[in-house]
């Protein structure tokens, strides 16, 4: 860097320590050489101020709201859906399961007192072996492989979005 | 009314769904905006879609401002990195700007425009021209330093450099743009400086 040059630019944009300050003062009131240099870079730095902005086009403004609101349009329901909502509903439902737990073990009479034998003997459990054949298994088996590949790829999408957000 | 509010009570504002308020924004930092996607863009198609992604990149990171610096510091950084993508987008060289064969393009334009125009013959029509031949980091920090009313720690947040590389680009940058006043005016330059 030019010593001078940067001594002296650094002395107009205030960058200066107090005494680096003071001697460069004393340098342009001393040393033609730098007055006229000090003289060069102020009206530089005049002109370098006055540089204009430019000025966008009469639309801009109207332009970017316009495209933040049709993105904001575009987001899935399931993005724009108030959290607290959510958080409520589950929040309902937690509340009842608690509550119909509660009542239930309040009421169960764990040494079977009261109850005839031949009641419990008389629920009869149904027999779901022969629901389970081949093509009922294979069918299941589909089902599980299709449900599979569709997360999975719910999965990748996402993962794409995010990479390209 | 609103715009009375400063940059942060606007951010608040838009942040709880005034999206009034992320206009004022828009309409007070717009022309900065604009006019640094220019220095990298070089044409105002490319700046205004730079300067447009910028504004909706920084609506949509708006909560993750932290406010520890000023809001147009970081807007300034987001104008920054759209730019820089921008332009790798578009594999523009920018070294080649500095070429004396651009120059010498632009300095035929810049005569052309002499002979149509008086009007252009003014000090801010000659230093926009010398500022769009800089390198678009040269003419990025000299437009930050002097319209942007960013300190040489703000201009180096925003570029993500340290503030002595700033200073030391922003006296180069200075040099090379009185070089180009200098070799564009010839004898008028004499009336500018």
């Amino acid at each position: 860097m030019n010593n001078v040059e940067e001594k002296l630019w650094n002395y107009i944009d205030g960058n200066c320590t107090p005494g680096e300050q003071e001697a460069v003062s004393t340098l342009i009131a001393e040393d033609e050489a730098y007055r006229l240099k000090y003289q060069e870079l102020l009206n530089l730095n005049i002109s370098f101020s006055a540089m204009e902005l430019d000025e966008p086009p009469m639309a801009f403004t109207y332009n970017v709201m316009e495209a933040i609101r049709t993105e904001h349009a575009q987001n899935p329901l399931k993005a724009t859906i108030n959290k607290r909502i959510i958080k409520g509903i589950t929040l309902f439902f937690v509340i009842t399961i608690a509550v119909l737990l509660v009542f239930t073990l309040t009421n169960i009479r764990l040494s079977g007192i009261g109850v005839p034998a031949n009641v419990i003997s008389a629920v009869k459990i149904p027999d779901i072996g022969k629901y389970t054949t081949k093509p009922v298994i294979l069918g299941f088996l589909f089902f599980d492989l299709v449900l599979a590949l569709y997360l999975f790829d719910n999965f990748l999408r996402r993962k794409n979005l995010q990479q390209q957000g | 009314m609103q715009s009375k509010l400063s940059d942060i009570e606007l951010i608040q504002h838009t942040l709880a769904g005034d999206q009034s308020a992320y206009t004022e924004l828009v309409k007070r930092h717009q022309r900065f905006v604009f006019t640094l996607a220019m220095r990298f863009a070089k044409g105002r198609e490319d700046a205004e879609e730079i300067a447009q992604d910028c504004f909706i990149k920084a609506y949509r990171s708006l909560a993750s401002f932290q406010g520890q610096s000023k809001f147009s510091t970081w807007l300034y950084s987001i104008v920054y990195t759209t730019a820089m993508t921008f332009l790798r987008k578009k594999r523009v060289d920018t070294d080649s700007i500095d070429d004396e064969n651009v120059f010498i393009q632009v300095e035929s334009q810049s005569s052309a425009y002499d002979v149509n125009d008086a009007e252009n013959k003014s000090r801010s029509f000659y230093l926009n021209k010398a500022i769009e031949q800089l390198l678009p980091d040269d003419a990025a920090i000299i437009t930050m330093f002097y319209k942007g009313e960013l300190s040489l720690e703000e201009i180096g947040q925003a570029l993500g450099m340290e503030t002595n590389t700033v200073k030391v680009k922003l006296f180069r940058a200075r040099q090379r743009l009185k070089e180009k006043l200098e070799r564009n005016l010839k004898h008028e330059a004499k009336e500018l400086i």
